[in-house]
């Protein structure tokens, strides 16, 4: 065990007049601008000073260097003292920090990747430490690298459960690389947070949850610096009591001042003030240099070795074939990894964790985290990561897959046993609102294939296309309609059944493709034709496909989903077929909250069965009719 | 303090015999249905048994009065033994278990308010707790009444850190009404729970977040017995039941083993297993009855609630909906003594302050916890105890969408407020921006969403969604704006606004919120010019008024814009192409955000994504130039 070294007075003055410097800088900057939250900065700022000018390793012009240590700021709001301290180190120039939380300024009002040295976006609280989790798990068990991750929340973001899911990750993952600073500055938004200052309720929390936790004065830079180089065999907290807004006797540990701006009198005397603080010391800090042990990753074309081993006909569910593909996937890339939430055997993942059981994280039933995870594992090109769930769980972590969009997070989740397919186990089971929620994640796409083949290929396309992807799968077998050899493309709809005569065309996906096919064998009994089309994304959604073919059915077309009406693939088709003139456009989807039953009488009551088209295709014909 | 006096042998032995004729409902009902979860009903066989035969006082002939003790399954998947305890109970008859799951039968595969004994659904892990901390507030400083909460949760949930905000809440607030039975088998879905019976670490965990603990033996009915009669006796802490349990107990073979999670037993095997069962059962025909509840509550007075007075706001005045609601709020506090909020520490930018500064006891502060927040706020309005009112930055809403999603399976009537929509925030940047909140409670089925677009409608939007039934949603803003309605004006739901019109107008545009405001000055702008231009404020964006809609459409020759601070998926503009789907002959154009935005001043942003009103006026000359 290696002894720990006091710094010296210099160094400690030196980290001192740091701390203030960031302070001066937080208020300037957040008075300059007329917004922030220059308290929450001043709470924190002998624990960043200690941190970047001690503590942490890093090549501080390089910021994505693998080898170097990461920080998370999950109290996003004290934006400014980041920004300070990469002022501080030269990175940034004052003037810069001066314009920030402008239009065209790349420091915004919390932190985004916009700037480098920023990983993820933060801003909504209790989400850093579950991405620094993903990234300690990377460097831990992937990279088997040396740098550590560091992650700072405020007291107030201790009442988010997601904290306290990461919590219980790092401690049952032995992260012992992961060091989480807690800023207790006693007050919150509106009101003081809970616990106020009972640092040791904190610390018993912290300890239940399997972690090292050491409470300090967080103005002391000594206790500081020692207790961040304290050994560890565990996660550990630092749980530093602290005053919010300290140095602005006005605000210190005062209510009423969260995300208040000092005016501009007060400003100069508060500076002046902070500034008489600043002792002569010649001492210049630097950063340490990373170990460089990471080994070098390439996530560029990462393909499917073969072609998928389906035979037409053959009948196979697509969570089944999810998790096949992920595990061939990996296969050939030793940077696939895959994650679940306790849900491995109903996803399919499964298969992927026989296969790899070194690149499988079983994350519990914690989606908020898993996401979480995720993103972290996926930062700075790392990791290509599937994380699976079922569908309908995601809702749980919508907060954090909005922050993955900010954050422009390169993750594939998949949403297993969507829609009413689920049966018995009944609604709370049921993902009826997933596309709905995808479709409003700007960096998103969303796969939803309808068989195996296609199934892979979206496995292979999500791990090679930027942004958040979704791919939807479904529990019941459905049989293979396409050949092997059979090209996938994002936005590329397919023509799964067509003729001359074709008079309505019906737009499915999942189980209601197999039905709308069903439903083509009935009316072509009926010498009735019509063109069914599977869009294979549902976001892009290939619109001139679509367009195209509805054209040639006179301009007749349905849309049926295992999906509530809002937000699902009717309205994708709406929004892309809109102003086209002489369509006739009619939507079958779930109109009410289902309940449990077997699937194939919840598809008929819910009226997106194959007879359900049937008869709208039947009613659609005889309208036109009675028209002309 | 009371002594504990320990239940007589008759009785123990009549518990032990109920817990495994639950069981054997269990396992019957599951084999008749062909799935479900038979080993995680059997390792909650006693718990249960001694929780309803013993514990709780309830009327079993009417779950729903008001005065019974509450109890809360979280760990919905074990729903067989809930509805054989009603059964045992007397409410449903011992025919219908075998119908569990069946598309007939509302014993569904997890419990839904269907069944009068159920008030809030579970099926979602990790959710029952929070929804019991409501319940148990509302008992507590609400009704002052002596009705108890039970809450009974699985191992694997604890995974979720929802049950750790309604931890942290239940101490905070001292709910010394509450208790949560953890049973602990040991055994998750796919795999062995992370902390498996290291009954130790629950204990710690339960004790560091304030909970009196006891460690037991979930088996041992006298234990139990024991165990929740301190409960009882705990003042100002609530309790956590820390139950060791084997999953499967009583199935031999089964018992403690993995592979058994949502199993039925095997034809050929149930009658062996059902026969072991039934030779531990000693007097079989003993029966136990509830005790029955203090009646020291009032039924809830269901007579709507109205402003005592009109809104005060005079056309022109400035001010931002998120004040409005506040003061909105504030009067139904005034008017109705049921009338409830919570937010989860923006109260001062949501300004349900407001509302606590006039009444502080119906002001719960949630901290910042969304999740936690909306099962507290689905807790209180369960049996119509209250009328609440959530409120926090609607982006955060995304936090508590599992929450919100499982609200409309339990028919709840909760009312969420979400303040600081879309970009016109400005400065903070987009992790503040609500920009799919209308996308996420577009697609809940039983959910109204309000949007309006001054003080007056935000009035009476707070007083319509006080009085409608599901889930309503209301989205404020941000910046101050005109108050453009009169005092008087009456609203609906599902009933636009046309807020500027003439014989000439050419186009019409539909705007809410700051975009309405947009619109109008775009309006000014265009009439400059000699082109005039319709202006709707659809006041709710679910239902949506599609006739007033498509007959001004019709009026302005086909020709819609919609313009909206939100995404453009999931919004106001694909409602108005749902609502306008079928109709031929008609244009629309949409503006809308389109991809991340970032920080700014609100009226940049406007202008940088394209829904200000320059964008509104540069779309309308486009209409034209085709």
């Amino acid at each position: 065990m290696e002894d720990y070294h006091k710094p010296d007075q210099q160094t400690v003055q030196a980290l001192r007049n740091i701390a203030n410097r960031l302070r001066i800088n937080s208020i300037k900057a957040t008075t300059a601008v007329g917004n922030g939250h220059p308290t929450s900065c001043c709470s924190v700022a002998e624990i960043m000073s200690v941190l970047f000018f001690h503590t942490m390793k890093y090549r501080p012009d390089d910021h994505k260097n693998p080898n170097n240590d990461r920080f998370i700021l999950s109290k996003g709001h004290a934006a400014p003292v980041l920004y300070s301290v990469w002022v501080e180190i030269g990175f940034l120039k004052e003037s810069e920090l001066m314009s920030m939380c402008q239009v065209d300024s790349t420091l915004e009002g919390h932190p985004t990747p916009k700037q480098q040295f920023v990983d993820v976006a933060t801003g909504s609280l209790g989400q850093g430490l579950g991405v620094a989790c993903g990234m300690a798990y990377t460097a831990k068990y992937f990279d088997k690298s040396s740098y550590r991750v560091y992650c700072l929340l405020g007291d107030g973001e201790m009442s988010e459960g997601a904290v306290w899911e990461a919590m219980a990750f790092a401690s049952y993952y032995q992260l012992d690389n992961l060091l989480a600073i807690l800023d207790i500055n006693r007050l919150g938004q509106s009101d003081p947070a809970p616990l106020q200052h009972h640092v040791e309720k904190y610390q018993r929390r912290c300890e239940a949850f399997g972690w090292h936790a050491i409470i300090v004065d967080g103005h002391s830079v000594e206790e500081l610096c020692k207790a961040m180089s304290q050994p560890r065999h565990q996660p550990t907290a630092i749980i530093a009591k602290t005053i919010k807004g300290k140095g602005i006797p006005v605000a210190e540990d005062k209510m009423g001042w969260h995300g208040k701006v000092l005016s501009k009198d007060m400003a100069e005397s508060v500076m002046r003030d902070i500034q008489s603080r600043i002792l002569n010391s010649n001492k210049r800090m630097y950063p340490a240099s990373p170990i460089e042990d990471a080994p070098p990753v390439s996530l560029r074309n990462v393909r499917m070795p073969s072609a998928p081993n389906y035979k037409p006909g053959e009948k196979i569910a697509t969570c089944k074939a999810y998790g096949m593909a992920v595990a061939k996937l990996g296969r050939y890339n030793e940077r696939v990894v895959a994650m679940d939430v306790d849900t491995k055997n109903f996803t399919c993942s499964e298969i992927f964790k026989n296969e790899h059981p070194n690149r499988f994280i079983e994350c519990y039933s914690a989606e908020q985290n898993m996401v979480s995870v995720a993103t972290g594992c996926a930062a700075r090109e790392l990791n290509i990561v599937f994380a699976s769930g079922l569908a309908t769980f995601f809702t749980r972590a919508y907060d954090q897959l909005r922050m993955a969009a900010i954050s422009d997070s390169n993750i594939n989740l998949c949403g297993s046993h969507c829609g009413l397919s689920d049966g018995e186990d009944g609604p709370a089971h049921m993902g009826l609102e997933d596309m709905a929620i995808f479709r409003a994640i700007p960096t998103a796409t969303i796969f939803y294939p309808s068989d195996a083949v296609s199934t892979e290929k979206a496995v292979e396309l999500a791990a090679n296309t930027k942004g958040v992807c979704y791919i939807r799968t479904t529990r019941p077998e459905t049989a293979i309609i396409y050949n092997s050899n059979e090209d996938f493309h994002v936005g590329q709809a397919k023509v799964v059944c067509q003729n001359k005569e074709d008079q309505v065309t019906v737009i499915g996906a999942g189980m209601t493709l197999h039905e709308a096919l069903a439903a083509a064998e009935q009316l072509k009994k009926e010498r009735i034709h019509i063109r069914v089309i599977d869009p294979f994304t549902i976001k892009p959604l290939d619109a001139k496909t679509i367009i195209d073919h509805v054209r040639s059915t006179r301009g007749r077309v349905i849309t049926v989903e295992d999906h509530y009406y809002e937000g699902g693939l009717g309205e994708a088709v709406c929004s892309a077929i809109v102003n086209e003139p002489g369509f006739t456009f009619q939507r079958l989807a779930v109109a009410h909250v289902p309940r449990s039953g077997k699937m194939s009488d919840l598809f008929k009551i819910y009226g997106i069965d194959r007879d359900s088209i049937a008869q709208l295709v039947r009613k659609m014909l005889s309208s036109s009719a009675n028209a002309k | 303090m009371a002594d504990y006096h320990k239940p007589d042998e008759k009785t123990l032995q009549a518990l032990k015999d109920i817990a495994n004729k639950l069981r054997i409902h269990s396992i019957k009902e599951t084999c008749a249905s062909n799935s479900g979860h038979p080993t995680s009903c059997c390792s909650a066989a006693e718990l249960m048994s001694v929780l309803f035969f013993h514990t709780m006082r309830y009327k079993a002939n009417d779950p729903r009065n008001p005065s019974n003790d509450r109890f809360i399954l979280s760990k919905g998947h074990a729903a067989p033994i809930l509805y054989a305890a009603w059964a045992e109970a007397g409410f449903i008859k011992e025919s219908e278990l075998l119908n569990l799951r069946k598309i007939d039968s509302d014993l569904e595969g997890h419990p839904t308010p269907k069944l009068a004994f159920v008030d809030v659904a579970t099926g979602s892990l990790g959710q029952g707790l929070g929804a019991a901390c409501g319940m148990a507030y509302t008992g507590k400083y609400f009704d002052k009444a002596s009705y108890r909460v039970y809450c009974m949760l699985g191992d694997g949930e604890c995974s979720e850190g929802s049950v750790w905000e309604a931890m942290a809440f239940a101490s905070y607030y001292k709910l010394d009404n509450l208790v949560a039975i953890l049973d602990v088998n040991r055994l998750g879905q796919s795999e062995a729970a992370p902390l498996q019976h290291n009954m130790d670490t629950y204990k710690e965990r339960c004790k560091a977040f304030g909970f009196n603990t006891y460690v037991v033996d979930g088996h041992d009915v006298e234990e139990l017995c024991k165990a929740l009669w301190h409960a009882e006796q705990t003042k100002g802490k609530p309790t956590a039941i820390v139950a060791k349990t084997f999953k499967g107990k009583g199935l031999k073979g089964i018992e403690d083993q993995d592979n058994w999670h949502g199993k039925p037993m095997p034809k050929d095997r149930a009658e062996e297993l059902i026969n072991d069962l039934l030779s531990q059962i000693q007097s079989p025909n003993k029966p136990l009855h509830p005790q029955l509840p203090n009646e020291d509550v009032a039924l809830a007075d269901l007579t709507p609630i109205r402003l005592l007075t009109a809104p005060e706001y005079k056309i022109g005045d400035k001010m931002s909906t998120r004040k409005a609601y506040g003061v909105a709020l504030k009067k139904m506090g005034d008017a109705s003594p049921r009338v409830v909020a919570m937010d989860g520490d923006t109260k001062n930018s949501t300004f349900s302050d407001i509302f606590k500064k006039a009444h502080p006891d119906r002001f719960i502060e949630c901290f910042i916890a969304e999740q936690n927040m909306v099962s507290v706020a689905i807790g209180c309005a369960t049996r119509d105890r209250t009328v609440s009112f959530a409120s926090t930055f609607a982006a955060f809403f995304a936090r508590a969408y599992d929450h919100i999603r499982m609200a409309a399976i339990s028919q709840s009537n909760v009312n969420l407020v979400g303040s600081h929509c879309g970009v016109s925030i400005g400065e903070d940047g987009p992790s503040q921006m609500a920009l799919e909140d209308l996308a996420m409670f577009r697609a809940i089925p039983t959910c109204t969403v309000f949007y309006p677009s001054d003080g007056v409608s935000t009035e009476r939007a707070v007083e319509l969604a006080a009085n409608t039934k599901g889930i309503c949603f209301i989205r404020t803003s941000r910046p101050d704006t005109a108050v453009i309605y009169d005092a008087g004006e009456k609203f609906e739901v599902g009933k636009a606004k046309v807020v500027r019109q003439s014989d000439k107008d050419q186009v019409t545009i539909i705007g809410a919120g700051v975009t309405l405001h947009e619109a109008l000055a775009a309006h000014d702008q265009l009439a400059k010019e000699g082109v005039n231009i319709r202006v709707i404020d659809p006041f709710t964006i679910k239902p949506l008024d599609a006739s007033t809609i498509v007959a001004n459409a019709r009026a302005t020759g086909g020709k819609v814009i919609t313009v909206e601070d939100h995404y453009k998926e999931g919004g106001l503009g694909e409602a108005v192409l749902s609502a306008l789907g079928e109709e031929p002959g008609i244009v629309v154009h949409r503006l809308a955000v389109s991809r991340v935005p970032r920080s700014g001043k609100p009226q940049e942003l406007l202008d940088m994504f394209g829904i200000s009103a320059k964008s509104i006026v540069a779309a309308v000359r486009r209409t034209f130039a085709n």
